[in-house]
């Protein structure tokens, strides 16, 4: 396998890692991985808990424990739908 | 009510002060390359104090790369201070080194405005060409500065030790309107390195800005590219808010009216630099 490869298939486990450990925070999410950015897709009801301080540390401090310099919530189209099904995780570059 | 803290600064900083204007005096006449930023609007505002009017030619130098309204308040703050103006266009863009976007963009970026800022003050009789850079940019990673080095420009207010936080200071004591704005780099440090410096690319991005503060933004505030989205970064204080609902509603409009297709609020906030970080770049 190559180098590339086993980095993908490590920041693919390290985004889905991270998304079951902020969905324990109550935040339901996929997690894209865009190199050391996390980005999450949060189902909608799941956004409003971001709007806790505590909650967005705890998070940010999780996206680091995985490799991620970065960690943002898109902004859903509607807060009546997902920006993404939860628990799925998404590789890009 | 006496604060020790500040009783302990304003010697030191009145210090630093009369170092500058005896520098300005001893390098005068000065042309000061001018963006309306803190720092270069404070310089410029000091040696017009210290020279007169005809000491002091403060240089723009108007590219794509630097915001309109930024613009439109360096004009403003000029006017107010009666610091003559002179403006030139500049063409990084046209470099293909410059719009490769290399972690050393800005030397080449520097290198243009430098190339044509300083045949122009020495035509015009300004002896010194200076800069706003200060005591704290020295720590960063700033390729630009070996760009001002090779065109003997100088930086006097970091030369002389004074910070950020000092020029804030001294800008409020003679109320120059910039002492409480956020850092405003070129537009180009909210493409990731790499990601080339385009025309258009550059306009999405004044307009996503543009947009935040006409909703309602305030403070620090970056709009990072990063292709089809739009990573949004916000000052502490202000970030919360977006998060709700309806503020979050209007945020994504008004950033993908601007050409993004999805936007994103950085949970970390305003961090300057951040691209820097996101890449591993270091000095």
């Amino acid at each position: 396998m190559s180098a590339d490869a086993e980095r993908g298939d490590r920041t693919a486990r390290n985004a889905t890692a991270l998304a079951r450990e902020i969905a324990a925070l109550g935040v339901r999410c996929a997690v894209e991985a865009r190199a050391g950015l996390a980005l999450l897709l949060p189902v909608a009801e799941s956004v409003a808990a971001l709007e806790v301080p505590a909650t967005r540390r705890t998070v940010v401090e999780l996206a680091r424990r995985f490799g991620f310099t970065h960690v943002a919530v898109e902004l859903p189209k509607d807060r009546r739908t997902s920006s993404a099904p939860a628990d799925a995780t998404v590789l890009r570059d | 009510m006496s604060n020790p803290a500040r009783d302990a600064v304003e010697p030191l900083l009145a210090a630093k002060e009369a170092a500058l204007a005896e520098w300005l005096r001893a390098h005068g006449p000065v042309a000061i390359g001018y963006s309306g930023g803190v720092d270069s609007a404070f310089l410029a505002v000091a040696a017009r104090e210290t020279l007169g009017r005809e000491g002091v030619l403060a240089i723009i130098g108007r590219s794509p790369s630097y915001p309109e309204q930024q613009w439109l308040a360096a004009r403003e703050v000029a006017l107010e201070f009666d610091v003559p103006v002179l403006e030139l266009d500049t063409a990084e863009l046209d470099d293909p080194r410059y719009a490769a976007n290399p972690s050393d963009r800005c030397y080449f970026c520097k290198t243009e405005l430098w190339g044509r800022v300083v045949p122009v003050a020495h035509a015009r009789g300004f002896r010194t060409v200076a800069d706003g850079t200060n005591a704290d940019d020295r720590g960063d990673w700033r390729p630009g500065a070996r760009a001002a080095g090779e065109h003997e420009v100088a930086s006097p207010l970091a030369e002389l030790g004074f910070t950020k936080s000092d020029i804030r200071l001294s800008s409020r004591a003679r109320g120059i309107p910039t002492w409480e704005q956020p850092s405003s780099p070129c537009l180009a440090s909210r493409l990731p390195y790499g990601t080339a410096v385009t025309l258009e690319r550059l306009r999405q991005i004044e307009r996503a800005e543009a947009a935040l503060r006409a909703l309602g933004v305030a403070g620090d505030l970056r709009v990072r590219y990063h292709e089809e989205l739009a990573r949004v970064e916000l000052g502490a204080g202000e970030l919360p808010k977006w998060l709700a609902a309806d503020r979050a509603a209007a945020m994504r409009a008004a950033v993908c009216a601007a050409g993004f297709e999805r936007v994103a609020i950085d949970l970390g906030g305003f961090r300057s630099g951040s691209l820097n970080v996101l890449h591993g770049v270091t000095r």
